[in-house]
This record gives C-alpha cells, structure tokens and sequence, in this order.
C-alpha cells in the first residue's frame, strides 16, 4: 500500500475517522492495528519479526531500569543492539558479505546466496529502537511501560517504512500529553499531504522517467549535457521523491495529533557539504550525529580523530542505504568534503556567504552532490565512473529534460527560494482562507494534469 | 479559520475550476488534432456546424469506413439526401454511441445512420474490445457524470474499470497527455487549433485517399506466401501477412457480447425514431482469406435486422471493391477504391430509404 494510491488514502481515512470516533482508551489500539495493517498490507510474513524486535527492545529497556550495576545495564543495551542490528545485518547485508566472501574463496560471487526479501522498512525501525534503548541506557529516556505504547512508536504507519527517524522523547511527549489538533494543524495536516503527494507524482515521477531512461541505457545517452541532465533528474527525482513522502509522513501525522521533526529544508539551496547535511535527511544526520559520531568521539579527540570520526559516520551512513560499494564510496565522498571543508575552514562552511556569492556557492555545491548521487544511482562502479567521466567530458549537444518540466522545477526553485526567507507554507494555514484554499486547487490540479497516474512508483527510500 | 468550512471550499472550488476547464467546451477546443481525441472532437465539431439542408444520412464506422461525402453529394439532386460521416479511425460501437448522441442530441436529425462492421458473425478479433482503453480518450469530452456506472463498467479488467471511473469524474486525468503537449508546444498549438477550427472540414471532406494500390501483391494460399515487390514497404508486407495468413483469433464470444451490448444501445437510441438503422459489412480487403470466420446466425446484427427500422446491406454487396488495385493495404481501401465505395453506399442507402418524403 503506497502512499500515491487511492487505497492508502481510503486507508488514511478510515483510521483517522476510526481514530476520533473511537473513546480515548481504544485509540491506541486503533492506531496499532492500523499500524501493523498498513505493514502486514506489504508481506504478512515479517509482522512476527516486527513483534519480536519490539519485544526484545521493550524488554531490554525494562531490564536496564530495573538492573542497578553498569554492567548489567550494558549487558541488555549490548543484547538489544545485538538482536536489533543482527536482523539488519542478516536481511540487508548477508549477500552482500556472502558475495566478498565467495569471492575471496575463489567461488562464484552468488556461491553462499540467500534469496533474501527484505522487510520493509526496517532500517529506519531498527535506528529508532536503537535510539531509544540507548536513550534508556544513557538515563535520558525512561523506559515505556505500556508494551502496546511501546509497539505503536516503533510500527507508528506514518513513518514505518522511510521515516522521519523520530526519537521515543520526542514521540512519547505528543503521545503522553495527546491534544485533539488544532484547526490550524488540521489544515497544515492536509496541505503537507497535498505538497506531498504532488512533489511525489509530479516532480519526482517525472524526473524517474528521465533518469531511468538514462541510467538504464548510459550508452544511448553519451556526453556531458546528458549525464548532468540525466543525473540532475535523479538528484530531482530523490528529492522530492524522499521529501514528498516526508511531507505526507508529517501531514498524516498531524492530523493525528503527533508533531515529526522537520526531515528536510531545502537541501540545494546548500552554501556548502556542511550545510547540505543540516538540510538533507535531518533526521537520519542527527541520529548518526548523536549514536555514532559523538560516541566515537565526535571533535573532542584532535582534528585526526574529528577526521577519522567524520569520514567513518559517513560511510556507516552510506552503508546504512544499502549492500554496495557504491552506497560506501557515496558515504566516503561526503565524508572526504565535510572534512575538506573543515580543512579550509568550518565557520566558512557553516555560516552563509555574502548574498552575491550565495548563487555560486549553492551551484557548487549542487554540482558536488549532483556527483555524488552517480554512486547512489548507477547500477555498478563501472557505471559511476563512466557518467563521472561524461560529465566531464564537455561533449555532446542534447539534454534529456523537457522544457516544459524545466519551467516546472524553475517554479519549483522560487517557490522554495521564498519559502527559505518567509516559511510561507507553514503560514498559509494561519493566513486568509482565499490563499489556502488556492493553494489546494494549484496542488490539486498539478497533480490531476501534472502528476503520473498510470501507475503507483513506489518511493525510492522504501528499499532503504 | 476552521477546517471544515475552508477544506470544503478548496474541494468546491477544485471542483468548479475542474468543472468549468475539462466537462465543458472550453478545454475540447483546443486539443491537439493531431490526435485521436482532438481528431474526434474536430470530426465531430465539423458534423454539428455542418449545413443541414434536406435529408441527411450519416455515415458511422473505424478507419475503413471511408464514405466520402463530397462523392455522394454530387449525386443528392437524384437521390434527394445528403451525406455526412463521423467516421474515425480506431473507434468501436462503444465510442460509437457516445459520438451519436453529441451529433445526434435528438436522435431525429438524420434520415439513416449507416453503421460499418468488419462481419457480420461477430468475427472475434485479437484484442478485447471490451477492454479497448482508447474509447476511453476518444469519448472524454462526451462523457457526463451519468455514464459513470455504465461506461466504466462495460471494461472487464477492473484497473480499467477505475481508470475510466476516476477520468470520467477527474477528466484532467484522461487530457494529462495532450496537456503535456500543450506545454511543450503552447504556441504552435493554439496556431494549430485555431487552424483546425478554420479548416479541419476541408480537410475531413476533401481528402481523396492514397492512389496505392496492391496491384503486384500476389497471395498464393496454397504456399501460404505473399509476394510482394522488391520496393515495397516492409511494414505493409508485414500487416498482409498478418492479416491473411496468420490463424484466425479464437472464438471467444468476446466480440459478439461487445457488440449486442454496444449496437443494441445505438438501436435503443433510434427505437422510436424516424432514423433508420443501415448496416454494412465492410469490404474485406483486396485479398480474402479463403477461410473465413464461422457464420453467426444470432450474431448481434442479424438479430437487430429483425427490428423494423434497422436494415442489413447484402453481406457480398461490396464484394466487387475486393481487388488489389482497389486497396492500399491490407484493411483500406484507396482513392478510386474510396469513390466506388461512396457511390455504391450512395446508391443502396438512397434505395432502401426510397425518395424522400
């Protein structure tokens, strides 16, 4: 059940009305239930792997309350975490592994293979719960009592499957204290769902179109103007493939009186690599920065150790979006320009730069990512080099992107160039009712002329 | 503000813009001609602006269906009517009904309508028309609200089922492709409309079909081969091929459920009007196949023969236009193949309906 079909949106309703029909003490359960539905409506078969990873982190948490000495406490985070990145490892890094290892043997490389499906979403589940037993370890986060609480944070449906990665303090504040929304953030509610739903089937299908076309045919698409345009499509296509689906995430969310953390502010209109990554996958920068870059040491130990530190978070980072060297280069390539940056120096990086160069410095920067989504994008290693060699090779005539679609991320550009300086879709449920309700009717409408409905693309990050 | 009242205007006023770009005029006239929606529409727009002086006959069918009224109305001071044709390529009875209805708002407009069928035994053919998606662009601008149940529900698959559901409500959904266009190219298109609104009839009734002909095809159905010339299209040799010597489609009965359902609603249209029913089978081809279909005695149009304002042209009157040198490939017929169809239509429709009254 994607979000982009109408039956996820029948499914929305009819919890969202089950919801607030329901007494306050069966909410829970409806939200539950819902939550292990809308995951069961993907592949029945990993809800018990759900459950059980639930149960472990709930029980682990209770122990270490309950346990006194260090050394026990340590004993059930080292349980939790193993059980929790065991499965990770397992169903998302076995063939990986398996492949190097039948390959160091002198075996073919699909020798050890396991026909492996991988669950959904479980990456992101897996961090949150590492989040939150580390949390109680750390006494930062008291244990949930209520097992079904517990299981709803973990399984909640608005951001079961790609985030945003939210923390248990966070969550367990709305879900403790739960106030029936606003009006305001009914209305926001349903805006980020429409400004998700569009980003999803009007920018990011469209740009998929192009991208894939390239990416699956490098040889037919030769020169630099195709493969900038064909990886700019992708760099598009992830973006408001990833952000539109985060949109919707908030937006149902809201409507059920929880409020997400912002997971994305507009990442190229980055200054800097630094400054990208306060704005791309917010929520997945701040979990690396607080479970593995500052318990790694962070910049407390000297500039190697900083060095050391970034550049394994990074490839963690990458690694974490999937078995491949090309995730691990990706990961190692930001690593190599956040510490570049740090090497000329951090404040430069981190403080925006004079409004003349801004321009300049944002086109950069786009650049550098845009090279860095070849690793993420091209189907082998071999593919990434030769795109990386075709957009340097200055060559060639035809772009791949239609004007019309152009003119459309054109739009899309000063919308967010306004947005950056007013945040004026947070303000539009505030402002007159004439502005939003034209708002709806251009997302309506872009999504009925704009949008491709010829068949639900899943989103990129559900693989993840 | 409160959320009920401003969701419900953002709803009412989607709904009226939606309303008032895509279920009215307004959207229709500038579609790309060029295709098959935006064709239909100019056919059909030429077909209501068309002069209607004394008896009119209407000419309805797919692609080879190619009456040519200019033809035919030089011969209107004998035969005392007039020919028009909304026939378009790719068009079924499905889309056929729907196209009746705009041209024909009070089913009493027309003397006779002359329908063209491919056989009259319900021939199945390789695809499911049931399931031909193209009726769904071709009809868009014709369908109301209140075709909703009966138009999605004629498909068997149930994803075209609701794809018909959701653009009957949504037309937006089933323009998406011309609206792309339209982007891409705005100017020439609106030159392009414009240009259609001025000309598109000169163009519908002064065309003249190809002068190609199949004259130095030779089909030998012992051999099972086709000998065509050194120069001739590799596509056309093809398409003969297919159409003569491969294996008939299997009886599924696809065809005739399709075609009762479709041609009776036509009939049901016309009961109780002064409009006569002419159906014609098709000429074959300038080739026919030696094994032909199984006859139907209860094929959907041999049982509407039976009703009183609905008449059968002979099975074989056409048979004589089944040369090569009358066809330009394996389904049309050419130019001079054109005009001895419209005459020979001219003559027999002006017989069964008598002189005019």
């Amino acid at each position: 059940m994607l979000f982009n079909t109408p039956q996820f949106f029948l499914f929305l309703a009819v919890t969202i009305a089950l919801f607030y029909v329901s007494p306050k003490p069966l909410r829970r359960w409806i939200l539950l239930i819902a939550s292990y539905f809308f995951y069961m409506s993907w592949n029945w078969r990993f809800a018990p792997l759900l459950l059980s990873l639930t149960a472990i982190d709930y029980g682990a948490a209770i122990w270490m309350e309950r346990v006194t000495s260090p050394r026990g406490r340590k004993v059930f985070l080292t349980l939790s975490l193993a059980a929790n990145l065991g499965f990770l490892g397992f169903f998302k890094y076995y063939n990986f592994l398996a492949g190097m290892l039948a390959e160091a043997l002198g075996r073919d490389a699909h020798a050890f293979a396991l026909a492996i499906v991988l669950p959904l979403g479980i990456s992101f589940h897996t961090f949150q719960s590492i989040s939150y037993v580390v949390d109680v370890y750390r006494g930062e986060q008291k244990a949930i009592r209520n097992p079904i609480d517990y299981a709803l944070f973990i399984a909640f449906f608005p951001q079961l499957v790609a985030g945003p990665i939210v923390r248990a303090r966070e969550f367990f504040a709305d879900y403790y204290q739960w106030a029936p929304p606003v009006s305001e953030e009914r209305l926001r509610g349903v805006l980020w769902i429409l400004l998700g739903l569009a980003k999803k089937m009007v920018l990011a299908d469209q740009f998929a179109q192009i991208a894939d076309s390239y990416f699956q045919n490098l040889a037919v698409h030769p020169g630099s103007p195709a493969a900038w345009s064909g990886v700019g499509a992708f760099a598009m296509q992830i973006f408001f493939d990833f952000s539109g689906y985060t949109d919707m995430a908030i937006g149902m969310a809201l409507l059920l009186g929880f409020h997400f953390p912002t997971n994305f502010r507009r990442p190229y209109l980055a200054f800097s690599i630094t400054d990208f990554w306060h704005r791309w996958h917010i929520s997945l920068s701040r979990w690396l920065r607080d479970y593995l870059y500052i318990p790694l040491g962070g910049n407390r130990h000297g500039s190697l150790m900083t060095y050391r530190n970034l550049m394994l978070t990074m490839l963690l980072g990458g690694l974490w979006h999937g078995a491949s060297w090309n995730f691990v280069i990706w990961g190692g390539y930001h690593g190599a320009l956040l510490g570049l940056e740090r090497v000329f120096g951090r404040k430069k990086f981190q403080n925006p730069p004079h409004w003349l160069l801004y321009p300049f410095r944002a086109l950069i920067t786009f650049a550098l990512v845009c090279v860095g989504w070849v690793f993420f994008r091209a189907a082998t290693l071999h593919d990434s080099v030769y795109v990386i060699r075709q957009m340097l090779s200055w060559h060639g005539k035809a772009g791949l992107i239609p004007v019309w679609l152009a003119c459309l991320l054109a739009l899309s550009l000063v919308i967010s160039l306004f947005e950056e300086r007013t945040e004026w879709i947070e303000r539009l449920a505030h402002g007159p009712a004439w502005a939003y309700v034209a708002a709806v009717v251009m997302l309506l409408f872009s999504v009925e002329l704009l949008g491709v409905t010829e068949k639900a693309v899943p989103f990129v990050y559900f693989q993840f | 503000m409160r959320t009920v009242p401003v969701l419900l205007a953002s709803v009412v006023a989607f709904a009226a813009m939606e309303g008032a770009v895509f279920h009215t005029g307004l959207y229709p006239w500038i579609l790309n001609v060029d295709a098959s929606t935006g064709d239909l529409e100019a056919i059909l727009r030429n077909e209501r602006e068309r002069p209607k002086i004394g008896p009119q006959i209407l000419g309805i069918g797919d692609s080879r269906m190619l009456l040519m009224p200019r033809i035919s109305n030089q011969h209107t001071p004998e035969t005392g009517y007039t020919f028009g044709t909304i026939a378009i390529a790719g068009t079924t009875p499905r889309a056929w009904y729907y196209m009746l209805r705009d041209a024909d708002p009070t089913a009493r407009l027309y003397r006779a309508i002359v329908i063209a069928v491919e056989s009259y035994d319900d021939a199945d053919t390789w695809s499911n028309n049931n399931d031909n998606e193209s009726d769904l662009r071709y009809d868009i601008a014709h369908l109301r609200w209140s075709d909703l149940w009966e138009f999605s529900g004629s498909y068997d698959d149930p994803a075209l089922q609701w794809k018909a559901a959701r653009g009957i409500v949504f037309k937006g959904l089933v323009y998406k492709r011309d609206f792309a266009d339209l982007l891409l190219h705005p100017v020439d298109r609106f030159r392009l409309a414009k240009l259609a609104h001025r000309d598109s009839f000169a163009w519908q009734y002064g065309y003249t079909g190809p002068p190609d002909t199949l004259a130095d095809f030779h089909v030998d159905w012992q051999a099972r081969t086709i000998t065509a010339p050194p120069d001739a299209d590799q596509r056309l040799v093809e398409g003969l091929k297919f159409r003569l010597l491969f294996r008939l489609p299997p009886e599924t009965g696809d065809q005739s459920r399709y075609l009762k359902y479709w041609l009776d609603k036509i009939y049901q249209r016309y009961r109780e009007s002064p409009t006569r029913l002419i159906f014609l089978r098709l000429p074959r081809g300038g080739f026919v196949r030696p094994d032909q279909p199984r006859y139907n005695p209860h094929s959907s149009v041999r049982e509407l023969a039976a009703q009183p304002n609905v008449t059968l042209i002979g099975e074989h009157f056409f048979d004589s236009l089944e040369k090569p040198e009358l066809f330009r490939d394996e389904l049309h017929l050419n130019g001079p193949g054109m005009v001895s169809f419209s005459l020979m239509i001219t003559q027999e429709a002006s017989r069964i309906l008598g002189p005019p009254r």
